[in-house]
Formats: structure tokens, sequence, C-alpha cells
């Protein structure tokens, strides 16, 4: 088979402009120097002109044929001179060219030899289908890449399957050879000039050249031409395909399948968008950590492929003989040590360190927190019969837990000797005198006394009892000089501290009773009398209670006055000078102190508003101040501004009694709870000093 | 006027920070906020008023020093810590996308720390190191005993095995070993180092038994600072006793399991102490023909030091031997009184107020003597004994050790050296009746020595704990053994002494002994104390006459009550009635009138205390009761045991 140039669509590629960079151009000759060489060979068909442009045909059947010319003629030294050409070295290409045709003639000898190493150099072009996948690659500067292909000839469908297009010389036509057998020539061509037969020798001389030459086993006489063709390889070839009804080129219908797009392999690409710029223009980011990373090694920082060392020895000196202990710091707690291990840890310890049952149960019993040693003591006879101790691991893991999980603090531990504490109180001997024996016991309540009470001279003493009788009674012998006898159980009674009356205050139930006891002589009694007489023609009324004037037979008893409440009254308080007196009915509210003029035989309410449970109610020596005991503050009143001045925090449960000082500036109260408390009325509303 | 200060601006609330809060500022997890506490020393405060400090609240919570947390903040290992995290990602994420060479490349560059920093600023100078080295020592004795696994690395125990043995070595060389005890814990220690007490506990070597609910993690943290620690202690030690640091290991003797033979321990002069030693000794070192290279080099630089270093050991040996020598004959008083224990040296100078250059003098001949306590005394190890303790123990005062090829390679010298002095022993004795059937086979075994004293491990410990060499009774082979107490107990007023049994010291010294034992009980009381204790002394003497426990006063007194015509039952009708007249002398008498009035006195006083003082008293005499209970526990144990035992022996007497 001869592959008929003239069938080949030759297109002219674009010619390259003047002004096109040369670099440019230079690429493009790299990539398609087949392509060169083969416009090259078709030059000679072409005209000259074309040749001379320099211009390049970049088909795609162009290629295809040119792929098929280095199979059958390029050797691939010609390629090779080609790639180094510039465009401009026409001399040499013609020459070349020259050389290239030659070898086209010879082509069909060639073909024996080649066709191993017949590679078809398939160089990519853009518009070549085949090619693209590569595309990429080669523009980002990578080597050249060759798609290796079967070497085969082009087979054109329409052409080249039928010989009615084959090249004949003969121009004879349609006329039947046997009409010129003896004629020296065959025909006519068409100026009507005879087309003489060629030489043909004698049957001898065709037998003797048959016999010589070795390719006549291979020769045919083509009785058209009236020639003799010497049947290449590849017709050899072509035959036996045919004989052994095969395709005549050599096709194979089951050629193992290039997976060009499949799950696996993906040469194609899927869409025919152009390559995008960043594909091959060189990253910039990528630039510059290589040049950190060369940098890095320029200036050693980087050691390629080296592992680090390390720097210092595992162990140094860092300690020398100037350095300074560390220095005590308030915040710094240093972990304290642990115990030192104690007579019983031994593993042969005293017998008398060993537990008892009972105290090995109670050690098991506890919570392994609350036992005082974490282990059981044990005697062993021996040390080859000591176990290893199985809560080794776990002590040291508790300990490096307390070291860095337990809160630290500072504990300052007393260690002083605990008889120091005890204060060195005076003997009680140095105390003396003190009442010692008992001297007088008054007799003569059959109730529980409830109160009693010393008159201002001294001389004489009052107590009120349960049994309802109030007594009064010579303190140095202990005679009862009087007795009276309420109606109900008396719950105070009180001296009046003036010294040129005598009068004492009985509180019984809700009445308020003023006695005049005749005690102190005629004078006395006057004065008293007259402090009675005049009081009832003082028409003044009273609030929150009723003064009344007792009848006959009490007055003869020297009942003076009644005063009658609405509540029980506790107690009763009378002012120095012994005209004012308060009381304490702590049930009655509002109306729970009231305070009482004798003279004037007045009473006034000074508090609007309870003040709680009050107690107690007591007169200043000196100045103008009210102690009002509640149950558990004493409130200080001053009379003459009318307003609250202190409030003294006795902090107990509940006051039960109160007095001050005769100098005024000392406040001593007693409570339930059992307790003494001592206010300095000038330093503070707390006790100085609380007794027990 | 100042500006107004805000809640919160000032006082205790500002110099603390909750955990919490820490981690927020530091931005770590909590688990390397905890590392990092491990590793810097940083510790939890309970702050006084938690009220204060909590704004308000007295909520639960952990505090810590606000100006450690700050610190923390410029912590190098801080940064590595978080370098090390972003490493852990990357690392991942290159294994995960199977990208092995940047993984490679990743694990080769992975960040790591140093912690020499930290040790210089947590001790800043060497006297605090070792004040805090204790619990690194425990800590690298246990795992250099433990079994390697996935939460203990070998690499871990490799270490710590080294260290500790670094540290054994230079307690060897330097013989500041002082005390030692045998817990059912384990073998505590207590050397003396720059004048600092370290005390670590060694555990017997079992196989230990690692319990689950331990988190190696927070040990392993702890751990590796200890290493560091102890790594730079000894290497100042090694080097301030101008030794080689750190020491080589002969890969032979190490792996014949030669203990504390393996590691050469070399003055910087290039003095092989060790082979010097036992070039003196003229012990060949026992090697087999099997010697590898090591060894043989060794050996070849040692020849080659040759002569220089003989002529350095001998010189120096008689110095030693010069300086002992001269303490003795420098020692005041002749020579019983120079062997006197050395325990009672702060007893005795109590009386001197003012120390002299005798005292001192004194001091240091009874300190150099204790560290060559075993000086001449040459030990043979049997196979049972922990050779581990021994060992070490036993050079620790300048004694020589050998043991059997059973319990390790490399002995100095074989059990039937003529030179053995001991032979340490803890199994029972082959009776003859036993060993009489197949005489030749046992006694193959058991050949024994006739110029040996076959001593039980205890023995060497008490000698130590004693700093005399102890009689030997009660400590041979096959003999109950006295209690071994522990060393460590100062026993203070009020508390219970345990009866010292078999303490005496070797040949003559033993009633000065006995004296001198006394009167430390006296110098540690009160003197209070005294004159109760002295009572006490003297019911016990009365009682010594019939005295139960001891056996050769009772066995005289009832020779004295036959001769005198008792029978046995009247002899102990008798002693009861004394042991009864005895205990009812014991009890307070019934108090005299003064003494009453005394008391009431007292009671009065008592009630005027302030709140205060009356809370601290009786505080106080809470606990003063608590210790006097638990003594007088132990007494009453005692005098029961003390009974019956009597009895016992009563009765086997009679029988």
């Amino acid at each position: 088979m001869k592959r008929t140039r003239e069938d080949r669509a030759v297109k002219k590629a674009p010619v390259s402009e003047e002004g096109e960079s040369e670099d440019e151009e230079y690429d493009f000759r790299i990539l398609n120097d087949e392509s060169d060489r083969e416009a090259e060979d078709d030059v000679p068909q072409q005209s000259d002109d074309d040749k001379a442009d320099g211009s390049i045909h970049s088909d795609a059947d162009d290629i295809g044929s040119e792929g098929e010319d280095a199979l059958s003629g390029a050797s691939p030294e010609d390629s090779d001179g080609h790639v180094g050409s510039s465009g401009g070295d026409f001399d040499d290409e013609e020459g070349e060219g020259g050389d290239d045709e030659d070898d086209e003639e010879d082509e069909d000898e060639e073909n024996d030899d080649e066709e191993d190493s017949e590679d078809a150099f398939m160089s990519s072009d853009d518009d070549d289908e085949e090619g693209s996948w590569d595309r990429g690659e080669q523009r980002s500067g990578g080597p050249l890449r060759v798609l290796r292909r079967k070497p085969r000839p082009e087979i054109e469908a329409e052409y080249a399957s039928d010989s009615s297009d084959e090249e004949t010389t003969n121009t004879v036509g349609n006329v039947p050879k046997e009409w010129y057998e003896d004629f020296d020539h065959m025909g006519y061509d068409v100026k009507g000039n005879k087309i003489v037969k060629p030489v043909k020798g004698d049957e001898l001389d065709q037998f003797l050249t048959t016999m010589d030459d070795p390719n006549a086993w291979r020769t045919v006489h083509d009785p058209v031409e009236g020639k003799d063709i010497i049947l290449s390889n590849q017709d050899l070839e072509m035959l036996k395909q045919i004989q052994s009804s095969g395709f005549p080129d050599g096709y194979d219908p089951y050629q193992p399948t290039v997976e060009w797009f499949t799950s696996k392999t993906q040469l194609t690409s899927l869409n025919s968008a152009p390559e995008p710029k960043r594909r091959f223009v060189p990253s910039k980011l990528e630039g510059q950590r290589i040049m950190y990373i060369a940098r890095g090694i320029q200036s050693g920082r980087i050691v390629p492929g080296r592992r680090r060392e390390r720097q210092k020895p595992k162990y140094f000196s860092i300690w020398d003989e100037t350095d300074e202990p560390r220095q005590d710091h308030p915040m710094h707690i240093a972990a304290p040590k642990l115990p030192p291990p104690e007579h019983m840890e031994s593993y042969n310890p005293p017998a008398e360190y060993l537990f008892t049952p009972d105290e090995q149960k109670q050690w098991q019993e506890t919570d392994a927190e609350d036992r005082l040693t974490n282990f059981m003591p044990k005697k062993y006879p021996n040390l080859r019969s000591v176990p290893g101790y199985d809560r080794f691991i776990q002590e040291r893991f508790d300990r490096c837990l307390d070291l860095y999980l337990c809160p630290r603090i500072i504990k300052k531990k007393v260690n002083i000797d605990p008889e120091s504490l005890i204060p060195k109180l005076p003997s009680p001997k140095d105390l003396r005198p003190f009442p010692t024996t008992l001297a007088i016991t008054y007799r003569g309540h059959t109730g529980r006394v409830r109160a009693i009470s010393i008159d201002p001279t001294g001389q004489w003493l009052v107590s009120g009892s349960d049994d309802s009788t109030v007594r009064v009674w010579e303190i140095s012998t202990g005679r009862c000089l009087k007795t009276w006898t309420m109606e109900e159980a008396v719950q105070f009674v009180t001296w009046n501290p003036n010294k040129t009356i005598s009068l004492v205050a009985v509180a019984t139930q809700a009445r308020v009773l003023l006695i005049e006891l005749k005690l102190g002589g005629a004078e006395v009694e006057a004065a008293t009398d007259a402090i009675f007489e005049q009081i009832w023609t003082l028409g003044t009324p009273a609030n929150g209670c009723e003064w009344s004037r007792p009848s006959a037979s009490d007055q003869r008893l020297g009942i003076r006055a009644q005063i009658t409440f609405a509540k029980t009254v506790t107690f009763v308080a009378w002012h120095r000078k012994g005209d004012y007196f308060a009381t304490v009915s702590p049930a009655a509210a509002s109306t729970s102190v009231l305070i009482h003029q004798l003279s004037k035989r007045q009473t006034q309410n000074p508090f609007r508003k309870s003040k709680g449970l009050v107690q107690r109610v007591l007169f200043h020596p000196s100045k103008p101040f009210l102690f009002v005991a509640t149950q558990r503050n004493v409130r200080v009143y001053n009379l003459l501004k009318q307003e609250l001045s202190k409030v003294l925090q006795s902090g107990a449960k509940w006051i039960s009694s109160i007095d001050v000082h005769p100098s005024g500036d000392n406040v001593i109260i007693g409570t339930y709870d059992k307790r003494v408390s001592w206010f300095d009325m000038d330093l503070s509303t707390k006790p100085y000093k609380t007794l027990r | 006027m100042g500006k107004k200060l805000k809640k919160g601006e000032k006082g205790a609330v500002t110099n603390y920070i909750t955990r919490t809060q820490a981690i927020k500022k530091l931005q770590i997890s909590l688990a390397a906020f905890r590392r990092l506490c491990i590793l810097k020393g940083i510790y939890p405060r309970e702050p006084k008023n938690k009220k204060k400090v909590g704004k308000g609240s007295t909520k639960p919570q952990t505090y810590y020093y606000r100006k450690d947390i700050q610190f923390l903040l410029h912590e190098p290992v801080l940064q590595k810590l978080r370098e090390q995290k972003v490493f852990a990602r990357r690392l991942t994420r290159a294994i995960s996308k199977k990208e092995y060479a940047l993984a490679k490349n990743l694990e080769e560059m992975k960040p790591e720390y140093t912690l020499d920093h930290i040790i210089k600023e947590r001790y800043p100078s060497f006297i605090d190191a070792l004040r805090d080295v204790d619990d690194a020592l425990s800590m690298v004795f246990l795992f250099a005993t433990l079994p390697t696994d996935d939460k203990i690395a070998n690499e871990h125990v490799r270490t710590c095995q080294r260290l500790s043995a670094e540290f054994q070595h230079y307690v060897l060389t330097s013989r500041s070993l002082r005390k030692t005890f045998l817990s059912i814990k384990g073998i505590y220690y207590q050397a003396e180092i720059m004048g600092q007490e370290i005390t670590w506990i060694v555990p017997y070597q079992f196989s230990q038994n690692v319990p689950t609910n331990v988190d190696f993690r927070v040990m392993a943290t702890f751990l590796e600072l200890y290493e560091t620690l102890l790594g730079f202690v000894n290497f100042k030690l090694y080097s301030d006793a101008n030794l080689v640091y750190p020491p080589k290991v002969d890969q032979q003797r190490d792996e014949g399991a030669a203990g504390l033979g393996a590691y050469v321990i070399e003055s910087t002069q290039g003095q092989d102490l060790l082979s010097d030693l036992a070039r003196k000794e003229g012990v060949s070192v026992a090697g087999t023909k099997a010697d590898k290279k090591k060894v043989k080099q060794s050996e070849k630089r040692l020849k080659s030091l040759g002569e220089k270093i003989s002529a350095i050991a001998s010189a120096e040996n008689d110095d030693n031997e010069e300086d002992l020598d001269d303490a003795a004959t420098a020692a005041p008083s002749d020579d019983t009184e120079t062997d006197l224990p050395q325990s009672l040296a702060p007893a005795t100078t109590d009386e001197e107020s003012v120390p002299t250059l005798q005292t001192f003098a004194q001091a240091s001949t009874t300190l150099t003597q204790f560290q060559n306590l075993f000086r001449g005394c040459v030990f043979y190890l049997s196979r049972e004994v922990p050779r581990y303790s021994l060992e070490f123990v036993i050079r620790a005062f300048g004694g020589e050790v050998g043991w059997p090829s059973t319990s390790g390679a490399f002995s100095p010298f074989s059990e039937d050296d003529p030179r053995i002095t001991h032979q340490i022993v803890d199994r029972p004795p082959v009776s003859v009746d036993a060993q009489a059937p197949n005489a030749k086979g046992v006694q193959g075994e058991v050949k024994r020595y006739d110029k040996r004293e076959y001593l039980q491990p205890q023995w060497v410990y008490d000698c130590v704990n004693a700093r005399r060499l102890v009689k030997s009774e009660g400590y041979r082979q096959g003999e109950t053994l006295p209690p071994h107490l522990s060393p460590f107990v100062v026993a203070r007023e009020g508390e219970y002494v345990p009866e010292v049994v078999g303490m005496e010291v070797d040949e003559v010294e033993e009633n000065d002994a006995e004296g001198e034992e006394d009167e430390v009980e006296i110098a540690v009381a009160d003197e209070e104390e005294e004159e109760e204790e002295e009572e006490e002394k003297d019911e016990e003497e009365e009682e010594a006459s019939i005295d139960s426990s001891d056996e050769e006063a009772l066995h005289q007194a009832e020779l004295q009550a036959e001769a005198a015509g008792l029978t046995f039952s009247e002899f102990q009708q008798q002693k009861k009635k004394q042991q009864k007249s005895n205990s009812k002398k014991a009890p307070v008498a019934k108090e005299s009138a003064a003494e009453k009035q005394a008391r009431e006195e007292r009671e009065l006083a008592k009630m005027m205390m302030n709140k205060k003082d009356k809370h601290l008293y009786n505080k106080i005499q809470f606990g003063k009761k608590r210790k006097e209970e638990a003594a007088d526990k132990l007494r009453q144990k005692k005098a029961a045991l003390k009974q019956s035992s009597g009895g016992v022996k009563k009765g086997r007497r009679g029988a």
C-alpha cells in the first residue's frame, strides 16, 4: 500500500506574525518539531513560497500523517537535528528535506529494519484531541511528554479502502490488453503519442533475472502498467492477513482498551474550559516559602535531613557556692515532710504495739481516711517472711496528690506551757474580811420571799413574799417589827431613799401600795404625813393607772396610797430624791413603764409605744437619765431632752436585773443565762467585761 | 481624700485566684495546668478568710496565689506545652491523611522541653534542693523496681535504676548513711548530706502490686521532675566529691546482677575507687573467661595508670587509718570511754553550755567511728537475705560484702574465704536430728565455719541504729529476734518508751551502755517528769527482785526462796502480794487538805480564764490526754503481756 500525498487535506496554520516573541516561537518549535519537518517534507509538493514563509502546518490531519511519516521514514537523528534549528536556517532545512526524500525512496527497504524501533512521536497540539491530556504539563515547563502508540497507517475510509483512485501513469483507458499484444506499444496518451511497452527480455532473460533477483519471489507483473512491482514487506503482510481472513491493514480488533476517562483514571478533562492561569503561573506563596527555607538553609537556621541534637548535656552544674538559699516568703508554704516511721511500723515491733482483736476490728471498721495509722502493725519472726507492702504505690501516689492538690495553710502551733494560761489569782486569804459564817436568819415568811429592801438609814429591812405578807425586820437583831397581810402575793418591795420620810412601796399584783412605817420618829412621821395630806387635795388625772385613797382601816395600818394598774406590776424604782418613782408592768404594752410623782400625785407615760418586754427601769443617780432594761438591751433615755441617748447591748439572752454604780458611770446587769455584764458608760455600748 | 476603692480591689481578694480563673487566664486545659503545677511546684492555698476571698461566697473552691499564676504566664514550658498540642494535632492529621513523610518530618521536629530552669528556680541553692529530695528519692527508688508496661515506660525505669544506684554510691563513698529501719512497708534509710537529713524508703524487692486506681500520668509527671532533680543533685554531689559523673556502667556486671558493683565510680583524677578498693583488698575481680572488651579495656587503662594510683590509694588509706588513730588518741579519757556509743553525745553536751574544742574533737571522733562501724568486718550474705539492702548498708559503714553466685555474679570473695567474720543468714538452722540420716548431702550445703558468727539480717540494721556493734545474742541463726525499733522516734515527755532488750554492746562496755541509756531517758524528760521517772525506776528496782521478764533474777529469787524453805506455791503467793502492794502504791494516795485547797484554787483560777485562753487550754489538755491515754494503753498491754508470759514461763518451769 502506498500513501498518497494528494489525499492529505493540508491546511495552512496561521502565519506567525513578525512581532511575536522569539521565546514563544521557540517553544512552539520544540513542541512541533516533527510537524515542522513534515511541513518541509511536504514542501516539494507545495509552493516554495509557503516554505519561505516558515509557515507551520498544525492541522490534525497533518499531524496524523506526520506521525506516519516518522513511522515510515524519519529517523530519530533527523528529528533531533531539527529541534535545535532556528527558523532562519532555510538552507539546512532544504538540505535535510532532500535527505528526507531520499529516505522516502528507500522507504520500502528500510521498513524492515525500522519496524521495531518505529515509534510514533505524536506531538500534541492545541487542536489535537488525543494529545490534550498532557498539555498542562508541557506548558508548565515539564519535559516533553510523548504518547507512545502502536504504529499504524492511517486509514481514510473513503479513499484508502478501494483502489479506484490509485495513481496510474498509463492513460490507455478501458481497452483490453490483448488488443496490443502484438504491438510494441500498449496504448496512447492524451496527446495521441504511443505509450511504449517497457523493454521485456526473452524467456531466458526473464528466467535469469528471476534467478538473480532476490526479490523475484515477491515480484508481480502489472499488466496495466506493464511493469513489475516488487511487493513490500507491508504488502506481503497484508496479503497474509487477507489470506487468513483478517483485516488487510493489520488492525487488531481485540487490542486492550486504553482507559482515558474512567472512574479510576481521568486523563482527559471533563470540560473544555480553557486552563486557568494559576495552572501555569508559578505560585507566589510557594515561592516565598521556598525562599524562606532556602534562606534558612543558607544561614544555618535549618539543617536539612538531620535530627536536632540536644544542645546541653542532660545534667550539668546548676548550683555553685555563691547561691543564696531561698528566702522565706510569707506566701510560700513549703510542703511538709512525711512523718518518720514509728516503732509500730517495724516488721518486728515490741509485742505491745500489736493490735488486740478489738482494735483490729475497730481499725477495719473505720474509714480509711479516719484511721490513725494507714497500716495494721504486724510482727514477723524474721526478715525473710516479710511480704511486699501492697499499698506502696498507692501511698506514693497519695503523697503526690497531696503535694499538688491539697490546699496549704500555715497553722500556728502554740508551744506554750498550758499552766501559763491560768491567771494568777490572789489568795483568798488576802481578800479578807469577807463573810464566812451565817450571822442572822430572818424567820417568819411562809412563802417564797420575792423582794427585800433596806431602808436608807440601814437599820431596817423590808421583805415581800408569796405568802402575801410584807414584813419589816430590824437588821441587827432579826426581830420582825411589823407584818402586813396583803390580798395577793407580793411582787416587789422597795424603800424610799429619802431619809426624811419613811415610806415603802409594795407591789402586789396589779396594785402598788405606799406604806408609811412610822419608824423614824415623830419628825419623819410628820414629814410623811404632810406629803399625803397634801396630795389628795390635788386633782390631777392619772393616766394608765388610778390613784386611790385607802380605807380608814388601811390607813390605820399605815397604807397611805394605793395605785391600781391594768396589769401586774413587777418592779418599782424610786428616784434618788424619793419624789419620783417608776413602775414596770411588762404585760401592759405601751403603758408598761409609768413614772409617778408622789408630791403631785401625778402619773406620766414616757413612751408612746411599747419597747418590748421591759424587765427593769432605773433612774440615774445624778443625771436625768432613765435606764430601761428590755429583754436583751438596756435603753438609756435622757429625760430632759426626751430622747434615746444610748442602747447598751448586753449580748445576753434575757436580762434579769440591773444596777448603776452610785457615781453613775458603771452599769452592771445580771441575766437569766448566768452572766453578769459590766458596762462602762463612757466607753462603749458593749460590755466591758462579762462574767459567767 | 483618696480614691474611692471598689470592692475586690484591695486586700486578700487580690492575692488569690480560683482554679477556673487561672485556667482561663493561661488558656490551657486542666490537664496541662495540673502538669504545669506539678512541675513548677505550684499548690493551692487555703485563704484565711474564705468569705473575703470568695467575695462573699464560702463555697468550696480551690484558690491559687495570684502571683504564682502570673509567673506561669511567662513559663517556657507552658509555651512548649502549647506547641506540643499543635504538634499532636498536626501529626494526627498527617497520619490520617497517610502523609507519612510529613509525619516523619514532624516527628523529628517534636517540641521538647527541659526542666533545668525550673529546678534552678525552685531550688536556688543546693541546700534547698537537698531539703526537698526526700520525695524524689522515694519515688525514684520505687520506680526502679516497677515492671514496665503500657503505663510505665521502660526508659523511666532504666533512668530510675541508674539514678538510685548513683545516689547509693554517693552515700557509700561519702559514708553519710545515719539510720536504717526495716518497716512493714519497706526499708527506710536516712543519710545526712551537707547537714540535711534525707530520709527515703525503698520497697522490698517483690513484684509490686500495681493498683488500678492510681493515675500513672500524674506519677509520670512527678517522676519527670524528680528524675531531673535527682540527676542534678547527683551531678552536684559527685562533682563536689571529685567523682566522675555519670559513672560508667560495666555492662557485663550489670547483666550479671552485680548490683551496686556494676557502676564504676571514678575520681576526677582518673582513679577508679572501687577497683582500688578491690586491689587493696587483694581480691582479684572474679571474671569469667568470656570477659568482654569493656572490662579488658578498663583493666588496661588501670594498668597504664599503674603504680601512681596504687601509691595514691595506699597513701590515702594510711591517712585514713592515721586519722582514726589520731581520733582515738585525741580523746581525753581511756579507751573504754571513747568506745561509748555516740548517740549520747548530745546528752552529754547539754551539761556544758559552751562547746569547747574538745567537744568538737570528740564529736568528730565519734562520727568517724560510727562511719567506720563495720570496718574490718567481712560479711558473707546468704542467698535468702536481701542483698540489695544489706550490701548498701554494710558498705556504707566500711564493711566488706560477699555473696553466693545465686544472688548475683562478681562477688569479691567466695564463701570459703577465711577472712569472713560474719555470715548473714535468714533460714532456720538444720537440727542435728534432721541432719543425721542424710548427713553428707545436707552438710555440703550448710557447711558451717567455726570462726564466723551466723547472724540474722536485723543485727546489721540494729548495729547501725545503736551506732555500735551490738551483742550477737538474740540475733544468731534460729534465735528469736529482739524487737526492731524505729531510730526515728524521739521519746518525749509522757510518751511510752518501749523496753530496749538485747541492745547491749559487744563484750566489755555492757554496763556503761546501760547506765547511759537510762541517762538519755532522764535527759529527755522534764524536771517534773523526772521525779515520776525516778519513782518508776524505784518500782522497777523493787520489782526486779521478782521480775518475771528478767529470767535470771527470777530464777535467783526462786532459789533464795527454796533455800529459805518456801514451797513454790508459797513463793508464788508472796510474789503476788508484792505485786499487789506495788500496784497499790502506784495509784494516787488520798489527797491531803492542802492538796484539796490547791486544786480548788486551781479550779477558781481556771474559771477566771478568758474564753480564748480557756479554749486553748482545753485543747492542749485534750491533746495531752489523748497522748497519755495512748501511752497508758501501751503500758497496760505491756504489763498484760509480761504477766501472761511470766505465767507461761512459770508453768513451764513448774512442769
